[in-house]
């Protein structure tokens, strides 16, 4: 095998890029906690809203295609495969849409738009020197870009998570309902009577965890970018593809924790 | 208020001056790069290789971000380009340091910003109306004119101008002198320091004291 393809070097550059965003990770986490009091104040509480804006309610066109197609697909499959089974077909809906699937797909709809932007707008501010702009006018850069933005990602990832969720349901039964598969008001009531308390925590949790990630991370990749203009499009991949593996993980992770 | 306490930093050797309550003073540079260099300092993004930079009798870099950050919300900064946050429009911009830490809504700032520009441009509107643009689409002066006013809004102790006259036509780089100087008079023990060029705008700038950082 080509030492290019095993090189030492690269591993331990990646290693050591890893090593270098855990503790970026961990500081950022506990420096949005600490400073949460400065969403206090109304320019800061206005990017909260802005945020929130951007990344839920903007995202909601995108979100209710994709929650409409899975909910039609899904729903078509488990017909095919089990009939008109109103309790089978409720537990199979709670397993792929409330467990995984909401929270996963709302996920990474939001990376795909708010981690890049996010990542390449904080990066596109520190090189052209507008974070020490924020400094000189004792305004700090953490509190001001980083605390809302973390705020705002998380809370839209939870709000957008439990949308998919409701909205994969409703859409599929609707359409199983309109194609004669099975009754829309039985179904949707077999889901509330099957839905258990514990599903719907995890999925919160992992909802939760995953906003957490995706918009410290996102921050992390831009406020960490220097140097010339092309370090902003290196920030926007660097944090789509670290946000993509880490929600994966940390998918699989919770989902074991909780349900094996 | 401001004191340089045998400052080294590169071309900058062994400077050493103290700027009083009530005090203004303009350190002429005979290149761009140096004065970059000296307003990093001020700015604190560059430690002097020696000696130290006072505020307020308080060495800027002794303290942590937060601290300095509570310092500079007491200096007003207008830097050379502006200083601008490249996402919000001019209004927004001029008013953020003052809501951020005065809580003066935009109603309450519209009155002073109007004066200012007032004493700018008597009986017109056009900088009023270029408040709504995005600062890329302002011009040098433009952009000046919303660090000025920013600034003045936070009503603060020292001001530090960065070239704010340099680049400019003649009548509007002496309208700017102009306002300045008035601001500084406006607060008793108000310190202005201002950073220029070694031409001949600077020469028209009447100060306490000159400082010439040149080779």
């Amino acid at each position: 095998m080509s030492m290019t393809l095993i090189n030492p070097g690269r591993i331990g550059r990646a290693v050591l890029g890893a090593g270098d965003y855990w503790k970026g990770f961990h500081e950022l986490l506990f420096y949005s906690l600490r400073r949460l009091g400065a969403l206090g104040k109304p320019p800061v509480r206005r990017v909260l809203l802005k945020q929130i804006y951007f990344t839920g309610i903007e995202a909601l066109g995108a979100v209710t295609v994709i929650a409409t197609l899975s909910g039609i697909v899904i729903t078509t499959q488990i017909t095919s495969l089990v009939g008109q089974n109103i309790a089978l077909t409720a537990k199979i809906m709670l397993w792929t849409v409330v467990r995984e699937l909401g929270p996963l797909l709302s996920a990474i709809v939001i990376i795909a738009r708010s981690s890049s932007a996010t990542a390449s707008e904080l990066a596109s501010m520190k090189i052209r020197g507008e974070i020490n702009s924020l400094r000189l006018m004792g305004i700090s850069p953490g509190d001001y870009l980083a605390v809302p933005r973390i705020a705002g990602i998380t809370l839209s990832v939870v709000a957008v998570t439990f949308y998919f969720q409701m909205t994969a349901i409703v859409m599929g039964y609707a359409f199983a309902a309109i194609m004669g598969f099975m009754p829309f008001v039985k179904s949707i009531s077999g889901v509330i009577s099957t839905l258990s308390m514990t599903e719907v925590l995890v999925s919160l949790l992992k909802a939760f965890v995953f906003g957490l990630v995706i918009s410290i991370t996102s921050c992390y990749y831009g406020l960490r970018a220097t140097g010339t203009v092309t370090a902003i499009p290196r920030a926007a991949t660097g944090a789509v593809m670290r946000n993509l593996l880490t929600v994966f993980l940390l998918d699989g992770i919770i989902t074991y924790a909780f349900f094996v | 208020m401001i004191r340089f306490d045998h400052v080294t930093k590169g071309p900058v050797r062994n400077l050493s001056f103290d700027l009083e309550r009530g005090g203004t003073a303009k350190i002429l540079f005979d290149s761009e790069d140096r004065k970059n260099l000296f307003f990093g300092m001020l700015a604190g993004r560059q430690r002097p290789e020696a000696g130290k930079i006072l505020f307020f009798g308080e060495d800027l870099f002794a303290h942590a971000e937060n601290e300095r950050l509570a310092l500079f919300r007491r200096i007003g900064m207008v830097p050379a380009d502006g200083g601008m946050i490249s996402n919000l429009k001019a209004w927004e911009n001029l008013l953020l340091p003052a809501w951020y830490h005065r809580g003066l809504t935009a109603e309450e700032a519209e009155r002073p910003v109007a004066e200012i520009f007032e004493q700018l441009e008597p009986g017109e509107a056009g900088l009023k109306r270029r408040m709504g643009e995005l600062p890329g689409q302002l011009s040098l002066y433009e952009r000046r004119v919303v660090a000025l006013a920013r600034a003045m809004l936070m009503e603060p102790d020292i001001l530090i101008y960065d070239f704010t006259f340099a680049g400019l036509e003649r009548d509007a780089a002496q309208q700017l002198m102009k306002l300045t100087g008035e601001f500084h008079g406006r607060k008793a023990g108000r310190v202005s320091l201002y950073l220029c060029p070694d031409d001949a705008v600077s020469a028209r700038l009447a100060v306490d004291r000159t400082i010439t950082l040149a080779h």
